[in-house]
């Protein structure tokens, strides 16, 4: 005979996997999948290390992306930021400007473009989607103006070191910023009062107005850091390819904010899991390096993607429909 | 004296949207154009901006419809790639399917992916930036299936389909485009299906509410702008005279650009066709205009963003009734 205590645990003890913890077990399975099927080639040095990271650059920007996108607004512009962070850096190098420098003016033209779509988004109030789509243009044409379309080579040890260095001679740097990043971000959106406020916004914007959040500043800060992390991506890349060229991020946008919407990221804004967005980047890399390593033809790369994106989403929109007839 | 005041109020309604201001800027870029270069008002380039905005043009009047009922199609240049690639392999020497069979074809095909694109935004309730992105993704691949044969369009209808000049001077491509937005812009205003579009797009909930069929609406809009992407292929196919699965990529942001421009507020509700055909023609003026004074390449991208952030900054001021709290 079971007793009312014993019913209360085993309820208890059922437990339910979130949206998380299933993208973390499907890249798991993924990636047992993938070493066996590629092997020898997938589950090699050779391999991982520039897979991570390229997923580092991509990662990087995903992370704060998530925020602006959870506050209910999101940036296409990120791919032309990474275009002019990338020529910027090779020009100034030419100039013959010391690393350090380089990089920090790099970062604060970062900041700089990620101020002008905050502007316009909480200042003048255009709808992010068109305003980014317009600055995307912008940045990138600005690229192949200043670069004339070149590309040009962006060598020097500080620059080097961003994306091809190793902390400790194993850990890739690349990596470590990866990590940074995304403990910050972790922090920030589940254990201050910023990330609260950044949830309140995405899920009802006047309600957190009401209730005294100064919404357009979070905003703003979302997109100003949004900026700054488009161009530490952009410096990566270039690190990584040694040349600084305009057309570097093309197309990155899509690749990131479908990494975010996998993650289980709302376009909406107001749902969202930092960690989520770290899954779904892991898996679209993961896969995307596979199908590139099986000598899968690129178009039909991005076919995969684009049935991935809409069969996750798919899931998701009906497991919450038939959580709501639940209720 | 209420139907004067009602006039003009429509006029004041009118002044609301961008279009004013659009058509200002098209005298002013007119104006100066023609002052720094003697070829700009010349027959010969007039014709050529009028033939060559006609893909963008024909793209257009199919994503208006979509986003006057709030809704977005990212895959247009997708399909529109794909219903040119498959009839110009239909036409291909050896395989020679009749040309109106071609034509069926090809409008079964975008129709096809419009429909595909609105159930799973209806039905499956998915956002429908996400849910075009990805098919924009897998159409365009679909069109990578023909990369290999690389065919060329001999047949001499279809050639002239996209080419022939009206009495040497009026493209019929642009009659074409007249043509579509004029039925467009009767069907929306004086059809149920065009006034209950505006009502979905301005409130959904309440559009539903009223008992309007909203998911049976949306999905007509999605094949309806499927329709206008296989007539854009077709138009490419003949214009450049092969088939090329890379025909049509970065087509959804030219268009998006014109159509925001052209005063179609994203989310929907507003929007009118006047707007969207001088947008039309402004950026592709402004595309003639810039290679007569030989601005760099790159500089026009530059030029064109920075054009839609002003026009949509303008539209955002000029809208703004009350102040924006948040």
């Amino acid at each position: 005979m079971v007793d009312d205590k014993t019913v209360d645990v085993l309820q208890k003890k059922k437990v339910r996997l979130n949206n998380t913890a299933i993208l973390f077990l499907i890249l798991v399975v993924m990636f047992a999948l993938f070493s066996y099927v590629g092997r020898p080639f997938f589950f090699s040095k050779l391999n991982l290390i520039p897979m991570i990271n390229n997923l580092s650059f991509v990662g990087i920007i995903a992370a704060i992306l998530t925020m602006v996108m959870v506050s209910g607004e999101i940036d296409f512009s990120i791919g032309g930021n990474i275009g002019l962070t990338a020529c910027l850096t090779a020009l100034l190098l030419e100039k013959g400007l010391p690393g350090w420098l380089v990089v920090i003016i790099a970062l604060a033209g970062g900041f700089a473009m990620g101020a002008f779509n905050g502007m316009l988004v909480t200042v003048v109030g255009v709808n992010s989607i068109i305003a980014t789509i317009g600055t995307m243009f912008i940045w990138r044409g600005i690229g192949y103006t200043i670069t004339n379309g070149e590309s040009k080579l962006a060598l020097n040890t500080v620059i080097d070191y961003i994306g091809r260095g190793f902390v400790f001679k194993v850990i890739p740097f690349p990596i470590v910023l990866l990590v940074a990043v995304f403990i910050i971000t972790y922090i920030i959106m589940n254990h201050s009062k910023w990330g609260r406020r950044i949830y309140a916004i995405g899920a009802n914007p006047l309600a957190s107005f009401l209730s005294g959040i100064n919404v357009k500043k979070v905003k703003f800060i979302g997109f100003l850091f949004c900026g700054a992390a488009a161009a530490l991506g952009g410096l990566v890349l270039t690190s990584l390819s040694a040349v600084g060229m305009p057309q570097h991020g093309q197309g990155q946008e899509l690749v990131i904010i479908s990494a975010i919407i996998l993650g289980g990221t709302a376009l909406g804004g107001g749902r969202g899991q930092i960690l989520g967005t770290l899954a779904g980047v892991f898996i679209l890399s993961v896969l995307y390096n596979f199908l590139t390593i099986m000598n899968i033809y690129y178009f039909y790369i991005q076919m995969v993607q684009g049935s991935v994106l809409i069969l996750v989403v798919s899931t998701y929109e009906i497991r919450q429909a038939v959580a709501r007839r639940r209720t | 004296m209420e139907k004067a005041v009602k006039k003009y109020s429509g006029f004041l309604s009118f002044l609301r949207t961008p279009t004013p201001t659009l058509i200002g800027i098209y005298i002013v870029m007119m104006l100066l154009f023609s002052l720094t270069s003697d070829k700009f008002l010349t027959i010969q380039n007039i014709k050529g901006i009028y033939n060559n905005f006609a893909v963008f043009g024909i793209l257009a009047a199919g994503v208006t419809v979509v986003m006057i009922g709030g809704g977005f199609d990212l895959a247009i240049g997708s399909t529109a790639g794909l219903a040119g690639i498959v009839s110009s392999v239909l036409l291909m020497k050896g395989i020679e399917v009749a040309t109106p069979w071609v034509f069926l074809i090809a409008i079964a095909i975008g129709c096809t992916v419009g429909l595909i694109n609105g159930l799973i935004i209806t039905k499956v309730g998915i956002n429908p930036i996400i849910t075009t992105l990805g098919t924009l993704a897998i159409f365009r691949g679909v069109c990578y299936f023909w990369a290999d044969l690389n065919p060329r369009v001999y047949n001499v209808f279809v050639q002239n389909f996209g080419r022939i000049y009206l009495g040497n001077v009026f493209p019929i491509t642009t009659l074409y485009i007249i043509i579509a937005f004029v039925a467009l812009t009767l069907i929306l205003k004086f059809t149920r299906f065009g006034r209950d579009l505006f009502t979905i797009g301005g409130n959904e909930t309440l559009a539903r509410l009223a008992g309007i069929p909203v998911d049976r609406i949306k999905i007509l809009s999605y094949v309806i702008s499927g329709f206008f992407c296989s007539v854009a292929g077709l138009l490419l196919i003949s214009q450049l005279g092969s088939g090329r699965p890379e025909y049509g990529t970065g087509a959804e942001l030219e268009v998006l650009t014109i159509v925001v421009l052209g005063g179609v507020v994203v989310g929907g509700g507003r929007g009118n066709y006047l707007g969207v055909f001088i947008a039309l023609i402004i950026i592709q003026t402004i595309t003639n205009g810039m290679v007569l004074l030989n601005v760099p390449v790159f500089l026009r991208m530059v030029v064109k963003g920075a054009l839609l952030v002003l026009v949509i900054a303008i539209d955002a001021f000029r809208n703004k009734r009350h102040l924006q709290l948040y």
